[in-house]
């Protein structure tokens, strides 16, 4: 049982060497690159599935928004198998890193703030004030669009974070209860057991559910500025 | 949301024409002039507290 809580939290080393960069490695060697026109089939499913979350994704986009599909569909694989990683027994997740969530949110939104500005630049100013607004409001409501500009990567990065950590915790907790109950009241012990497996399940729909949302956001961003 | 192919629908004259929330221009148009006085109010005070003497001790 661990003593600290947040200790699976913690960044695995190997006398004094982070690993951190290895295990962010990791889930890139899942998916197979090939050069062939007919794959094997779990390279067809991968293509398969790459191309589902595409055409969901880019349809709305104009031609200068999907150049970013490439990116958009290797930040939705990256997020997704990281978290999916942090599932096994005694893994360690990155995307419970704030820091790392917030290397991932702060480019990818600032280039589209950027290219908003760059190639449209009224219509990303004109963004800052709904139409149709009051004329009262209209100082107020401006300053209040900026500064919710200014929250989105903060809110993209820690609403992945908290998630997936959330959740983590709340496997952790019910796991050393489990335990706990074992040894006092067997009966409720196999009731703890059948919520850990509920939320399990539950944390898988999360893990790729957040990629979905975290991409789709960026997405939306990037659908605003282009 | 409407964009600059709705803008025609709307007819303002005088000031209204330049700063409005209807099309994107005035939109446009009354997000810099709040940027602009913001810096103007930051400006002045920072200025102002330059100009004023420290208050000596008596």
């Amino acid at each position: 049982m661990n003593q600290n809580l947040f200790a699976s939290f913690n960044i695995p080393a190997i006398l004094g060497i982070p690993l951190v960069i290895l295990i962010i490695m990791l889930p890139a060697t899942f998916i197979t690159p090939t050069n062939n026109l007919i794959n094997n089939r779990f390279s067809s499913l991968q293509q398969w599935l790459i191309q589902l979350m595409l055409k969901q994704m880019m349809i709305t986009h104009s031609t200068k928004g999907r150049t970013w599909s490439l990116m958009l569909m290797a930040l939705i694989t990256f997020i997704a198998l990281n978290n999916l990683l942090g599932l096994t027994p005694y893994a360690f997740t990155p995307t419970t890193q704030l820091s790392m969530n917030l290397g991932m949110a702060i480019p990818l939104w600032a280039a589209t703030v950027l290219m908003g500005l760059r190639f449209k630049t009224k219509l990303a100013l004109a963004h800052f004030l709904p139409q149709g607004t009051p004329v009262p409001l209209i100082p107020m409501l401006i300053i209040i669009e900026t500064i919710s500009l200014f929250i989105q990567p903060v809110a993209l990065a820690v609403r992945l974070t908290a998630n997936i950590t959330a959740g983590h915790l709340l496997m952790h907790l019910l796991g050393d209860t489990t335990l706990t109950l074992m040894s006092i009241y067997l009966s409720s012990s196999t009731i703890t057991i059948i919520i850990i497996i509920l939320l399990i399940t539950l944390e898988l729909g999360v893990a790729l559910i957040q990629a979905y949302v975290f991409t789709l956001l960026v997405s939306l961003y990037l659908h605003d500025n282009s | 949301m409407a964009g600059p192919e709705a803008d025609e629908q709307f007819q303002f004259t005088g000031i209204k024409k330049y700063f409005n929330s209807y099309i994107l221009t005035g939109r446009k148009n009354c997000v810099l002039a709040t940027y602009g006085g913001i810096a103007l109010i930051i400006l002045y005070f920072k200025l102002r507290s330059k100009k004023t003497p420290a208050v000596k001790a008596t």
